[in-house]
This record gives C-alpha cells, sequence and structure tokens, in this order.
C-alpha cells in the first residue's frame, strides 16, 4: 500500500503552513499532485489518502479531491488502482461523504480508531457484501453465495460491481481444481 | 444615526451613498456587518473614482473597538479619515489575548486569504468558540467549514475583493454569548452570477436558489453546495442568517430572532452581504 501524507502534500504544494484542506483551488493543486504521484505507482497498487494531520476539509475540497479522483478513478484514467482514505474524524467523514453522495461515488475508508466503513452511495446490495469482505479479509463467488444463499451467477456480479467500482482488490488464485477470482479488502 | 449594524443599513445607504462627507460623529456602536458595510460603500466609491470623508466617532471606546477591528487600516484605502476627537484614534488600543475579537476584518481576494483566515480562526476558537458558544471539536470544525466556504462564495462568484469580519457579544434579551460573521463584496450579486444557467425572475429568486437549493453558475455536479452547507450549519446551531442582494434580502429566522423572512424593493447595492449570528449552545 502507497501512503500518500496529505499534511505534507498541502506543505509542498501551497507552502502557507496550513493543515486544512479548504479552496477549491487549493484542492486542485492537492489533486493534481496525487495524480501526478499516483502514476509512479505500480499496478493493482492501493493508494491510501492519510488525512491523520489534516484539520478540516470543507465540502469544495471535499469535491476537488476525494470526488474528482474517485471520478477518474472509476473511468480509468489512473489505471488499474484503488483508492483508499485513512486516519478520517468525524467531520471529515461527514463532509466526503456529502461530496460523494451528490455523484453517486463510494470510496472506503479507515476512521482514525481503525474501523473501516464505505462513504459515499452504494446500494444496499452491494453494502452488505462489501461488508461480508471487509470481514472476511477474502471472499470468493462461492463464498458469498453460501454466505448470502444467493445463486452463484449473482453473487459473481455482485462482486464483479465492486470490483468495478474499485472498492475491492480482484486476485486470480490458482486451486487444485482450477483458477478462481478472489475478491481481496483493500 | 447612532448604531451602525444590518438593522440599520438600509438608512445607511440612503443617507451616506450620496453625500460626500459620512458623519459618524454620533455614533455609540457598530458591529461587524456595518463596518463592512462603510468599507463597501467605500469600494463602490473608489471604483466611481470619488474618495469621500468619514468623520470618525467622538465615542473614544468606538474607535477603539474600529482599530481592534482593523476597520481603519483598510478604510485608508478608500476613505479620508477625520477625527472628532483628537483623542480617537491617538487612543489606539492595545489587543489583549482575551479581546471578544474572533477576527478582525481582512480582505478575501485569493485562495490562500481563506486558509489565513481559517487558521486565524483556529487559533482563537479555544478563547471564543469554546468558551463562550460552549461548542465542542465537532461544532468548532462545522463553523470553520461554514466560515470556509461563505468567503469562498466572494472568490467563486462575485469576480471582486471581499471583507470578512467576526466578533462576539453578550445578547443581553438572550442573556446568552452570540457570535457575528459579516461577509460583504461588491461584485456581480447573485442574481447575474446565476442568470448565465436559469432563468432569474428577481434578486430574491437568486438568493433563494443559491441558499436553499445549492444553484451555482457551474454546471459540475459538485459545485454550488457551499452556502447550502452554511445554512444547514447555521439551522443546527439555532443561528440566523441573511443574504442580502442587490435590491433583496433572504433570511433565515431562528425562534429566539425576529424580522422578515423576504425582503424586497430595498436600495440597489451590488454584490452580496452576508450576516450570520450563532447563539451559545
Amino acid at each position: 500500500m502507497a501512503k500518500f501524507d496529505l499534511h505534507n502534500l498541502l506543505k509542498e504544494e501551497l507552502g502557507n503552513n496550513s493543515k486544512d484542506l479548504v479552496t477549491r483551488p487549493s484542492g486542485q493543486a492537492i489533486r493534481e499532485r496525487i495524480e501526478h504521484d499516483i502514476e509512479q505507482e505500480p499496478d493493482a497498487s492501493v493508494i491510501a489518502l492519510d488525512f491523520s494531520r489534516i484539520g478540516v476539509i470543507d465540502y469544495s475540497c471535499a469535491d476537488e479531491v476525494v470526488a474528482k479522483l474517485v471520478s477518474r478513478l472509476l473511468s480509468g484514467e489512473y489505471g488499474d488502482k484503488y483508492l483508499l482514505l485513512t486516519g478520517l474524524n468525524e467531520n471529515q467523514k461527514e463532509n466526503i461523504e456529502v461530496a460523494l453522495e451528490r455523484k453517486d461515488l463510494a470510496v472506503m475508508a479507515e476512521l482514525r480508531q481503525g474501523t473501516r466503513v464505505i462513504l459515499g452511495s452504494l446500494n444496499n446490495y452491494l453494502k452488505d457484501t462489501l461488508e461480508l469482505i471487509v470481514k472476511k479479509k477474502r471472499v470468493t463467488s462461492k463464498d458469498l453465495a453460501d454466505a448470502r444463499k444467493l445463486e452463484a451467477n449473482t453473487s459473481g456480479t455482485r462482486l464483479l460491481n465492486l470490483h468495478k467500482k474499485r472498492l475491492v482488490r480482484r486476485v486470480e488464485e490458482v486451486r487444485a481444481d482450477g483458477k478462481l477470482w478472489v475478491y481481496e479488502t483493500l | 444615526m447612532t448604531q451602525i449594524t444590518e438593522e440599520t443599513f438600509e438608512q445607511i445607504l440612503k443617507s451616506f451613498i450620496r453625500s460626500e462627507q459620512i458623519d459618524l460623529s454620533g455614533v455609540s456602536f457598530i458591529d461587524p456587518y456595518g463596518m463592512l458595510a462603510l468599507l463597501e460603500i467605500g469600494e463602490l466609491c473608489l471604483l466611481e473614482d470619488v474618495r469621500k470623508t468619514i468623520v470618525l466617532p467622538r465615542s473614544e471606546e468606538v474607535c477603539r473597538y474600529l482599530e481592534r477591528m482593523d476597520f481603519f487600516t483598510h478604510a485608508r484605502r478608500s476613505f479620508s479619515l477625520l477625527e472628532s476627537s483628537s483623542a480617537a484614534i491617538a487612543g489606539r488600543s492595545q489587543r489583549s489575548s482575551d479581546s471578544d475579537v474572533l477576527l478582525e476584518i481582512t480582505a478575501i481576494e485569493r485562495s490562500n486569504d481563506i486558509h489565513y483566515i481559517v487558521g486565524k480562526v483556529r487559533d482563537r476558537a479555544e478563547a471564543i468558540l469554546v468558551k463562550h458558544l460552549r461548542y465542542d471539536e465537532h461544532a468548532v470544525n462545522g463553523f470553520i467549514v461554514a466560515l470556509s466556504e461563505v468567503c469562498q462564495n466572494i472568490i467563486e462568484h462575485s469576480e471582486n475583493k471581499g471583507f470578512v469580519g467576526i466578533q462576539k457579544y453578550r445578547y443581553p434579551k438572550l442573556n446568552r454569548n452570540i457570535v457575528k460573521i459579516a461577509v460583504m463584496d461588491v461584485g456581480v450579486g447573485f442574481k447575474k452570477s446565476l442568470s448565465n444557467r436559469f432563468p432569474i425572475k428577481s434578486d430574491l429568486d437568486a438568493i433563494d436558489k443559491a441558499l436553499l437549493h445549492g444553484a451555482s453558475r457551474h454546471e459540475d455536479e459538485g459545485r454550488g453546495h457551499g452556502l447550502a452547507a452554511v445554512r444547514r450549519f447555521v439551522t443546527q446551531w439555532q443561528g440566523k442568517i441573511s443574504i442580502r442582494s442587490g435590491t433583496a434580502r433572504l433570511s433565515i429566522i431562528p425562534q429566539w430572532s425576529r424580522g422578515r423572512e423576504q425582503e424586497r424593493g430595498l436600495t440597489q447595492f451590488p454584490g452580496s452581504q452576508i450576516n450570520i449570528i450563532l447563539p451559545e449552545v
């Protein structure tokens, strides 16, 4: 996992000793820096944006940094990468959630006390599936089908949809009975 | 006129906008909204290449307060200042750490100004917002975000510079402390800003769309929610917000306050004038 300390990026990009992610122009500068740095990371990397040394993030900045990054991640602009927000406090979580919901987007986040949560918009079926993956860490289509009493193609579709939303990693595994996809928490 | 506040703004405009000299000698009370109103009248006159004179209050107390709020620093740019009492500006006050000023009058022109404002308010939050409004950390952070959004409104939409000032008061009617935030500019105003995207009937319609419906002049759906977020914060903490633009004012009034929610046909004044009052919880 590649950890991007947002406080360091803020210092380097703005040079004004601010610890707050406020204003759209500041958000744009930070996002462009993140986009540049993401390109240096290998495929299948999980990019962790660390908020633990950030004060507040306002709605404009949450839209400019998080919502736009997620939107572009989903459209494939950054290649095969994943995004995780870490070290979030309650205020940051709320404001980012508002920005994501407006654009019908979702992202995985780890709160300061270590709890993994989903932020933004996600339908209940996918939320439930994601909760199972977070709990078990690794899940196959058969695992999900057994746990939730689903048809095999339904469980496969749900897992694939979560992967398309870049909320879980997908790795190919070779077992005695052949190859299969395993879906892992970020 | 003895008070320069939002309540007397319409009178101020009518009497001051045409006169060469703005006589404040009898003023006994002025709040951040009143100070910003004077500065914006000055900015407007500057645009028309007119430099008015302000006759300063006789009250030393009022002059000391104006000094503490950095009013003179900004006023000197657009006004000639005339002291009505020799002691007035000479008796400059020392800023004390227990001042009720949360933010001196600060110009907003660039994104970096908002970082400065946010940093300053955070430094003083413990002394004012925590001690006098009894805000917890969550509310302080909400306050800072709301302040950032309301200030960004100037940079994003006014196409001009603006000012912000914040002060804590004791509100006798409530027997509670309050914080007053004033934010103003003499830019294009809500109606012109939104009219490229929406059919806007009036100034009131434009304010309504921006404050209550998150309308933005930008098409991106992530835009235009700043003021709506400010309204949510103010409502959550039983505060009052009013926005005046052009010839109209729209207010959200809590139970503890009085006033009209919608006002039309006011004296034309460009840009936007925002007043927020947050009471102790």
